[in-house]
């Protein structure tokens, strides 16, 4: 297989990490990850990106959730379809 | 020692309840409004928004319970449900027009290597230690927001509430590779945002 590119190895990231790239792709991606320190920063980043969003957007549960939901169905619930 | 209590599975609360036991069907809305509610919030971004798609979800859920089938898990259905209605909810509100993301995707020279140094693609990893934390917040949010729906939707399930992929593949009624590409393409934008907000141009 021909040599790969930082361009072919992004774009095959997803892939690489849910380990569902077959064998030998997956050696070529880790064989560039070995001699290529801008695409070890460029995975770092493209793994720590849905924990950095996650962790930054946690919505609090109201207190009055439950009982307000509570009064929404018992109102609603009639036959059902 | 006592052992305690075997709590029922969520497919034999759901059959109960299909079957017009109020109680199993009570139980059910303990154990997900929590869940429910926080998908809401992301998908709708929205607080007040959220609670409305928590109502319409647990409605939708007890009028179709009866259609409900046990060889699905009642999560899938359920979240698949809330999803919808969030979906909904997001197309009733006159949203404001908002700037794509697409201007975030890496950039590469005409070699294929990343145009960017070594030391500037680090510091997108480091975001949450460089950005006050109220600012992340808000631009977090507004970044999410700033997603194509399709992807934003993916991306919340797959990695904002971290299902597995093959989950979200049954909620959202599309195959695992889909998932994949969507999910991609979302994290690879808001990498990219990331880096910008650090204020490194992506």
């Amino acid at each position: 297989m021909t040599t790969l590119t930082c361009r072919d190895g992004a774009a095959l990231l997803m892939d690489y990490l849910e380990g569902v790239l077959p064998a030998d792709t997956r050696t070529a991606i880790d064989a560039h990850l070995s001699i290529c320190p801008r695409c070890v920063e460029f995975v770092r980043a493209y793994r720590a990106t849905p924990r950095i969003l996650r962790e930054s957007t946690a919505f609090e549960i109201p207190a009055g959730l439950e009982e307000s939901l509570r009064r929404f169905l018992a109102g609603r619930r009639g036959p059902r379809s | 020692m006592e052992s305690p209590p075997l709590e029922p599975g969520d497919e034999a609360l759901a059959r109960r309840a299909a079957d017009g036991d109020e109680s199993a069907f009570e139980a059910l809305v303990a154990r997900f409004q929590g869940r429910v509610y926080r998908l809401a919030c992301r998908l709708t971004g929205s607080e007040g928004e959220a609670e409305d798609v928590l109502q319409e979800t647990f409605l939708q859920a007890y009028r179709g319970l009866p259609t409900f089938r046990s060889e699905a898990r009642f999560a899938t259905w359920l979240y698949r449900i809330a999803t919808n209605a969030a979906l909904m909810q997001n197309r009733r509100r006159d949203r404001r027009p908002t700037e794509p993301l697409e201007e975030y995707a890496p950039r590469f020279d005409a070699d294929g290597r990343h145009a960017l140094q070594e030391a500037e693609l680090a510091l997108a990893a480091r975001a949450d230690e460089i950005i006050d934390r109220q600012r992340l917040a808000e631009q977090a949010r507004a970044g999410i927001e700033r997603l194509p729906e399709i992807y934003r939707t993916a991306f919340v399930l797959r990695d904002l509430e971290e299902m597995p992929t093959a989950e979200v593949a049954a909620v959202l009624g599309i195959d695992a590779a889909a998932v994949r590409q969507r999910v991609h393409r979302a994290r690879m934008m808001l990498r990219g945002f990331l880096s910008h907000l650090v204020g490194v141009e992506p």
